[in-house]
């Protein structure tokens, strides 16, 4: 037993001492292949998301090597985990820039991004963000990123046109609480006053909890024509099994970050009918077709609801480096910024002067049959 | 200090504890001769860590240093006066909030905001400790979890704490024309700040309060009989803890430049439970020690990708199997 404890302890040692040499030692870039970061959560609630978006940088990534590469160099990927998390979104931020990464791609949970901007805004490295939307994140950019993911203003504006033409008079709308659902709640709830018609309930749940009926009592009340969830799939799949169990009959429609779909797992056939809010989706691209196929044949399944946009990052930073003609910063990101509404995946990208999509691609969906389908 | 030590060591000459590698390397820091020595180890490889290694490597170490001070703070309450707290994140947002609200909607600088940060804290150790002295055990327990996300619930809903998204764009501060802004330099902040907070609990444990939070840890009854004032002693050990977590918040604020409610859940304050629990409670080396532990640990596994919380996890109980007071416990308890 002795020995055994002093070994293990030891050992811990000499793992801990080695643990710090790899520290001091980070690997280097090598010199004939080109570093690209990818902000994402791979860890943590929101994983699913995130290593949906790695996948879709990794298959981005192979097609160009496969191709010869950038600027007749490599691609080479190394994963950030924000877990959205702020304080672990710096250290992977961190991590990232001390690589000497040529870009970064990804970036999902608005408020887990919003402090790595800094970070790669003081090393001057190109940031592509694929999720991320909240405003917020405009003013905080330093000019090196990039937001290929339509803010939530756009959203809104859809969703306002949308239950506009559903004839809906009176909305209840409920948040999370985090950056993202409550930034795009407040901007439902100001654009759906301005259109001069009623909030029947403005309610804020936290995240996790596995029992709404307070909430679902305090809506039938207030007897909504239509419930908008802003926030996540995981919480969002149970609100909507509980508003239907307790018999409410309206309209329920999510926002994007709940298009998964998983929501169909967890909300069962109470799903059935419910309106999404989308980022355009690979299903519904009809250029990403054989994006889907390479998906499904590498990892099983269909690609996520960011997967299109990511790729489209990926592909968009690589087009850029090509145009710079060299890895240098300052190059990449004046090409980045003269982006000329070229099509992509997922539509055209070009930006505002903000460096925000000039052009919002929103979509509505539908729940059918245990899937989304195009609503319009 | 020294000389009871040294009593102790002429009356027990065979050391108590497993001998392992572990352990006789510890041993190093109870030895009072070597002792200074030690430290003076430390505080040349502290001051010349980010010298040598990267940013990235200087802004985990500050993350670190952060968490000492968090730890130290919260080993006052649990370690020293023997208060589970299960929301000492509050005290960090306290803190945190406070300064970054001053910025924003005062002209009060940074420094000038600091003593308001500070009495704000200890209002709400006064806040905590207040109701919850006649509580023990299980009960004190849930009632500061509570605490601490009722803190966490009330910045996510309000107005002025910038609800959900936080507060961004906080001014990093000056110093005598000094602008504090590079992770380098706010190194050396934290650095600072962990020296003083180690000194401070050192001559914490020592004093008068230190003993008395020691016969309360014991037995409450007992010590209360002794003459030892109950209510003011513990409230004093939220006081001060609930100060350590504020200074961790202010320094954190301005370090990150942006704060949202995310950075203070309950996991946070777990996570500061668990390096005091891990590292040894009640004991400054084996808290540092348990800071450093947590922080590092997921970091510099950060290469396995998603796999890398489980094995750490795994690796945390193995230290909790092995080492179950903590990997370097006090001698007192």
């Amino acid at each position: 037993m002795r020995i055994t404890r002093r070994t293990l302890a030891l050992t811990a040692f000499a793992g801990a001492a080695l643990g710090g040499l790899s520290l001091a030692s980070l690997p280097a870039a090598a010199q004939d292949s080109i570093t690209i970061g990818v902000q994402v959560p791979t860890t943590g609630p929101e994983a699913t998301y995130g290593n949906d978006m790695f996948n879709a940088v990794k298959i981005a990534a192979q097609e160009i090597n496969e191709k010869g590469g950038l600027l007749g160099r490599q691609i080479e990927l190394t994963a950030g985990d924000s877990a959205c998390d702020p304080q672990q979104a710096v250290n992977a931020a961190s991590k990232l820039a001390s690589q000497d990464v040529v870009g970064v791609v990804g970036g999902y949970c608005s408020g887990a991004t919003l402090p790595t901007l800094k970070i790669y805004g003081d090393a001057n490295i190109p940031f592509v963000i694929t999720a991320s939307n909240s405003t917020k994140l405009i003013p905080a950019n330093p000019g090196n990123a990039f937001m290929i993911n339509s803010t939530g203003a756009d959203q809104t504006t859809k969703a306002v046109e949308f239950m506009e033409s559903k004839g809906i008079e009176s909305v209840a709308i409920v948040n999370q609480g985090d950056a993202y659902s409550q930034d795009l709640a407040n901007l439902t709830r100001d654009a759906w006053e301005q259109a001069g018609k009623k909030v029947a309930a403005f309610e804020t749940v936290n995240k996790g909890e596995q029992d709404y009926s307070a909430l679902v009592t305090k809506i039938k009340a207030a007897d909504p024509d239509a419930v908008f969830w802003t926030a996540y799939y995981a919480d969002g799949g149970l609100l909507i099994r509980q508003l239907r169990q307790g018999g409410y009959r309206g309209t329920i429609a999510v926002g994007d970050g709940s298009n998964s779909p998983k929501l169909f797992e967890i909300a069962g056939r109470a799903a059935e009918g419910v309106y999404a809010f989308s980022n355009p989706t690979a299903e519904f691209l009809p250029k990403a077709k054989s994006f889907s196929e390479t998906y499904k044949k590498q990892f099983g399944n269909a690609p996520g609801p960011y997967a299109p946009l990511t790729y489209d990052g990926m592909m968009l930073l690589a087009w850029a480096i090509e145009k710079a003609g060299t890895t240098d910063h300052g190059p990449i990101i004046e090409a980045l910024a003269s982006a000329d509404g070229q099509e992509w995946l997922s539509g055209p990208i070009s930006f505002t002067d903000e460096n925000t999509l000039a052009r919002s691609n929103f979509i509505v969906l539908e729940g059918k049959g245990g899937e989304w389908a195009l609503a319009e | 200090m020294a000389d009871d030590a040294a009593s102790r060591r002429r009356r027990d000459p065979a050391p108590s504890r497993p001998n392992t590698g572990v352990a006789q390397l510890l041993a190093v820091f109870d030895d009072p001769r070597k002792f200074w020595l030690a430290i003076a180890v430390v505080l040349v490889a502290v001051a010349v860590a980010p010298l040598l290694f990267g940013q990235y490597a200087t802004v985990i170490l500050t993350n670190a240093l952060l968490y000492v001070v968090l730890c130290l703070g919260l080993n006052i309450v649990v370690g020293y006066a023997g208060l589970l707290d299960l929301g000492y994140a509050a005290f960090f947002a306290v803190g945190a909030y406070a300064v970054a609200i001053l910025g924003q909607q005062t002209a009060l600088g940074f420094w000038a905001a600091i003593p308001f940060a500070l009495v704000a804290a200890a209002a709400a150790g006064v806040i905590i400790g207040g109701p919850t002295l006649r509580l023990r055990s299980d009960y004190l327990a849930i009632v500061t979890l509570g605490f601490g996300e009722i803190v966490r619930f009330s910045a996510r809903n309000l107005e002025i704490t910038g609800a959900a998204s936080g507060i961004s764009g906080i001014e990093q501060p000056s110093l005598f024309g000094w602008h504090i802004d590079s992770p380098t330099e706010f190194y050396y902040v934290f650095a600072l700040l962990s020296v003083f907070a180690v000194i401070a609990s050192v001559r914490l444990a020592n004093s008068r309060l230190g003993r008395a939070w020691l016969y309360v840890r014991h037995d409450e009854d007992a010590a209360e009989a002794m003459g030892i004032d109950r209510v003011r002693v513990k409230l004093a050990a939220y006081v001060i803890g609930s100060i350590y977590g504020a200074i961790g918040g202010i320094f954190f604020a301005v370090n990150l430049g942006a704060i949202s409610p995310e950075s203070f859940s309950f996991e946070q304050s777990v996570l500061i439970l668990m390096a005091v629990i891990l590292g040894g409670m009640g004991k400054i080396p084996g808290v540092i020690l348990g800071a450093f532990i947590i922080v590092l640990g997921p970091e510099l596994l950060r290469d396995l990708g998603e796999l890398r919380l489980l094995v750490f996890a795994v690796g945390l109980l193995l230290i909790m199997l092995f080492r179950p007071s903590g990997i370097w416990p006090s001698r007192k308890s």
